[in-house]
């Protein structure tokens, strides 16, 4: 069947300028047991969200409210100015979703599976297109039951893209795809996101969400404890610097705002003020004409922000 | 197909769409799909329906009263909805909630009641074609014989397929895997058929079980099927359309009953995803 349908998403402007998602005060509850406990975020059109968190954080149970799948036992969701629940009918054609994990009819053939879905959708993707796009064209005959875990995950995403969305909600979109897969999908998300769509993404890769996202909140036990940039995030940590010292080397002198985490000889310091140290150490260096070994000087990663906060030890938030 | 005129949101959506129908229609032609890729399915459900005519002879030596073709439909009508559309769609369910195919059905644009509607369609088409053999069947073996009123059966046989569906999904809510519905079905499987008047007449029970047994779940599908092909009344009496309808009050308000409260069951017990 052709769908000659002129996109209705080409018409509608919902709330020019104003965000895709807002989630305000959420939280929701498994009998005593508070999974969210009160998180607020927005996302806007051609933007990347990324919630992190280790597992248990509460990262699918939110999104389960913004997909539409579980109401909120506290606070709101708003889906394009919608409740994805109660205004289902006016959501659903803008909102593509990629759970965790779904499962296919092992019987039928991707091309069947893609073909069945796009006859729910109200302007989908052409099947052939909607393949080409995760790189399934070459399997689209092939059952469903015989694809590999990756393919699986590709027709997924497929699914999730077919209707064209213009909110798109990827949980843990590349978990179990090889690096090549998963730098395609990446660009996909890329391209999506250049035409105007908004993406709240989890991820368990600090590679991806540093690739993908341009804002990122970390979630502890239900609630936010960090949110910005990637950038602003590693700057949350100080800076590292690595030598060693010869064993007649003279004693490294007081250097401003750096902690001394190992002594000599093998030295490691840290700072939030990187340039200014590596500058007084290095000065340090050349008048004591001392070598440096192995110096090594590096800005604080997302991962080593992650790992700071994510786990349930007590910590600053910023 | 059609073409969407500009439109705000939220309001634009609702008309944009392909419609309910299309989009179940989507859903439930995969789901033809798939019964008909699994051969033994559609070999069984030819087989069974041929299997129940093929008795007929077989009851006709008693050559008593009863007509014999109209109360083989019938038995075909009761045991078709509780065997198979019940218990097929039960493991139906439950096994496209363990594959974690029904979450995935509900992120789209269908909405819960098309999702279910959709995946019962085979299981709904299977049970009117099985029904539909046995009526030719007994067609073609001459033991036909003109119904009562088509009103009843027809009643008994739309309202039963609808409760059988909500009946099954409701006890997805207690059904852990296809394999355990084996066990769960049980109570509809023995209980509601056994007293259901096919086996054992209501006229030869006690008067006490006989009016318990009249308000289980399959009993009036059975009591109208039976007023409307063989004019007999649960008791055994020959009645003729006027009194086939006043004896159907009953019988009417327990199928009426029961859908009401199967429908209420499975909108709370309806189980979406695999319990861990």
């Amino acid at each position: 069947m052709t769908h000659v349908i002129e996109h209705p998403l080409e018409h509608v402007r919902p709330r020019h300028g104003g965000p895709a998602v807002e989630v305000a005060d959420l939280h929701r509850s498994y009998g005593s047991f508070e999974a969210v406990r009160g998180i607020s975020f927005e996302v806007h059109p051609g933007e990347v969200f990324a919630l992190l968190g280790v597992n248990g954080a509460g990262k699918t149970s939110a999104l389960e409210v913004v997909e539409g799948l579980a109401a909120p036992d506290g606070g709101s969701v708003q889906v394009l100015g919608g409740d994805p629940r109660r205004d289902h009918a006016a959501v659903r054609p803008y909102l593509g979703v990629l759970l965790q994990s779904s499962g296919l009819p092992g019987d039928l053939t991707v091309r069947e599976a893609v073909a069945a879905w796009a006859g729910t959708l109200t302007a989908p993707r052409p099947v052939d297109e909607a393949l080409a796009q995760v790189d399934m064209a070459g399997r689209a005959d092939v059952r469903v039951r015989s694809l590999s875990g990756g393919e699986r995950r590709r027709v997924d995403l497929a699914l999730a893209l077919l209707g064209r969305p213009r909110v798109l909600v990827l949980d843990e979109p590349t978990t179990g795809l090889d690096p090549e897969s998963r730098r395609t999908v990446w660009s996909l998300i890329h391209d999506l996101v250049d035409g105007g769509t908004a993406v709240v993404l989890t991820t368990h890769h600090l590679e991806e969400a540093e690739e993908l996202a341009d804002r990122i909140a970390v979630l502890r036990a239900g609630r936010i404890v960090l949110e910005g940039t990637p950038a602003e995030i590693a700057e949350t940590q100080p800076a590292t610097i690595r030598f060693s010292l010869a064993p007649d080397a003279p004693p490294l002198p007081v250097l401003p705002g750096v902690q001394v985490l190992a002594p000599a000889p093998d030295v490691e310091l840290q700072t939030r003020a990187l340039q200014p140290a590596l500058t007084a150490l290095l000065a340090w260096a050349g008048e004591s004409d001392v070598l440096l070994a192995g110096l090594q000087a590096r800005a604080a990663s997302l991962e080593q922000a992650f790992l700071a906060v994510a786990d349930d030890t007590p910590s600053t938030t910023v | 197909m059609t073409t969407t005129t500009p439109t705000t949101f939220p309001a634009a959506a609702a008309q944009a769409g392909p419609g309910r129908a299309r989009r179940t229609l989507a859903l439930a032609r995969a789901e033809v799909r798939l019964f008909l890729r699994n051969r033994t399915a559609v070999v069984n459900s030819v087989l069974l329906p041929l299997l129940l005519v093929a008795t007929v002879p077989a009851l006709g030596l008693g050559g008593d009263t009863i007509a014999v073709g109209p109360q083989l439909l019938v038995t075909a009508i009761g045991v078709t909805l509780i065997f198979l559309t019940y218990y097929n769609l039960l493991t139906t369910f439950v096994s496209r909630r363990e594959e974690l195919v029904l979450q995935r059905m509900r992120t789209g644009e269908l909405t819960e009641a098309e999702v279910v509607l959709g995946i019962a369609v085979p299981t709904l088409l299977v049970t009117a074609g099985q029904i539909a053999i046995v009526a030719a069947g007994i067609a073609v073996l001459g033991e036909w014989s003109a119904p009562v009123d088509v009103v009843l059966p027809v009643l008994a046989l739309v309202g039963g397929g609808a409760l059988m569906l909500v009946l099954a999904a409701a006890s997805t809510a207690f059904t852990r895997t296809a394999e355990s519905a084996q066990i769960t079905a049980l109570p509809l499987l023995v209980i509601s058929t056994g007293l259901c008047g096919l086996f054992v007449p209501l006229s030869a029970l006690p008067e006490q079980l006989a009016t318990v047994a009249r308000f289980l779940p399959l009993t009036p599908i059975v009591e109208l099927s039976q007023l409307g092909l063989a004019g007999r009344t649960w008791r055994g009496d020959a009645v003729d359309l006027a009194g086939a309808w006043s004896t159907a009050v009953v019988p009417l308000a327990v199928l009426g009953g029961w859908l009401v409260v199967g429908t209420v069951l499975a909108r709370r017990g309806f189980r979406w995803t695999p319990r861990r």
